[in-house]
């Protein structure tokens, strides 16, 4: 399998948990690339969101308190900055704070430049900066095909939240 | 966002004890014994009092760096909560085994509390959560866009904005140009008015202290 069927598959592991909410824009009605991945995700499994990345983040962090496992998408990695408060100050350092623990995998990705080039606001890798401002949220990158599953299956069993980065370049790799 | 008819959990808090208990705070942070910032609540007991009224044990309460007042009344004991708040934490207060969950950032609780929310109706659990937030988070974005959402999903929350006129000791209504309430619809939300700063100053408690 490829690249893109690996996340496929990957999304079709996690939506085996119980409580598992896939949350963002375009998880229910299309309009992205990820949106493919997730076509044999039960439609009950899905939570299609206005843009309100902040808010996204927010959510879910909530959700995951009350015992749901959420899957929060965010099509572009140049998106999630837009929730850098909730993702830095409360997901990553409530359990430095507090006794609260709560658990969110990120799903994002790098954009490409072929065959189409979106400019400068919709490329960039920012991972390694969000990398000096997380300390509880473990960052992984998609690189081999062959990680992917296993990437997300270790993201829904440990305790940690997880941003997940996969990069748009690779989807037809094998 | 309708109110509960549910219980009140401490019905033995007056606005006497309340007081009682931020000047206690306020003689030791002024002796110099707690080495972080303190937000001391006052002025607005008996809104509070009238409000938990309401808040059942299940419930779950998201507050702010001024959260005192909330966490008594939602039934932290109060020798826990000094003890809390002579550790350092009184601007981060949070208790998982009684719901409360604060955040020192402005409007930061706002969709965290959205996200319990949705999760509560979606199971059809028989619970509420309440949200306290001061006027200047009342014209966030993030106030905008979580109390939209909550109205339209009708989620199982109340906002209650509580109104002090003051956001630090910056004027609300002059810096966003406002003769009153004319840009939140206060009729959505839980709404009262009160003065802090006759009773203490937005940190501290009135004293320089020098450690």
């Amino acid at each position: 399998m490829n690249y893109f069927d690996q996340l496929s598959k990957a999304m079709e592991t996690v939506a085996q948990h119980p409580r598992a909410v896939f949350m963002g824009q375009a998880v229910e009605y299309p309009g992205t690339a990820m949106f493919n991945t997730l076509k044999n995700v039960p439609k009950e499994k899905k939570l299609e969101l206005p843009v309100a990345e902040d808010m996204q983040m927010g959510m879910a962090i909530g959700m995951s308190l009350n015992g749901e496992l959420p899957i929060c998408i965010y099509p572009r990695i140049n998106f999630l900055l837009l929730a850098i408060n909730q993702l830095v100050l409360h997901l990553d350092k409530l359990p430095l704070y507090s006794d609260w623990k709560p658990k969110v995998i990120i799903r994002t990705a790098i954009a490409t430049d072929k065959p189409m080039n979106p400019g400068h606001q919709h490329l960039g890798d920012y991972t390694l900066g969000l990398r000096y401002m997380l300390s509880t949220v473990r960052i992984r990158k998609l690189i081999n095909p062959g990680d992917i599953v296993r990437t997300y299956q270790q993201a829904m069993e440990d305790d940690s939240s997880y941003l997940i980065v996969e990069n748009m370049a690779y989807y037809g790799m094998t | 966002m309708m109110l509960q008819s549910v219980n009140s959990l401490q019905t033995e808090w007056t606005v006497e004890k309340l007081q009682e208990f931020e000047r206690d705070i306020a003689d030791v942070f002024n002796a110099g014994k707690i080495r972080a910032p303190v937000h001391l609540s006052g002025g607005n007991e008996q809104q509070l009092i009238d409000i938990f009224k309401n808040v059942g044990k299940n419930d779950w309460v998201f507050t702010t760096w001024r959260s005192h007042y909330h966490c008594l009344l939602k039934g932290v004991p109060p020798h826990e909560l000094k003890y809390d708040i002579v550790s350092g934490k009184s601007i981060t207060l949070n208790y998982p085994k009684y719901r409360i969950l604060s955040s020192a950032i402005v409007g930061g609780i706002l969709p965290i509390a959205l996200g319990v929310a949705w999760s509560i109706k979606r199971h059809c659990i028989k619970e509420h959560v309440w949200v306290f937030v001061g006027d200047m988070t009342a014209r966030t974005g993030i106030f905008n866009e979580c109390g939209r959402y909550a109205l339209g999903h009708d989620l199982p929350v109340t906002i209650v904005v509580e109104d002090n006129g003051l956001s630090v000791c910056t004027p609300t209504l002059d810096v966003w140009d406002e003769k009153e309430n004319e840009t939140i619809y206060v009729e959505d939300y839980e709404y009262y008015e009160y003065d802090l700063k006759s009773h203490w100053p937005h940190a501290g408690a009135g004293k320089r202290v020098q450690f």
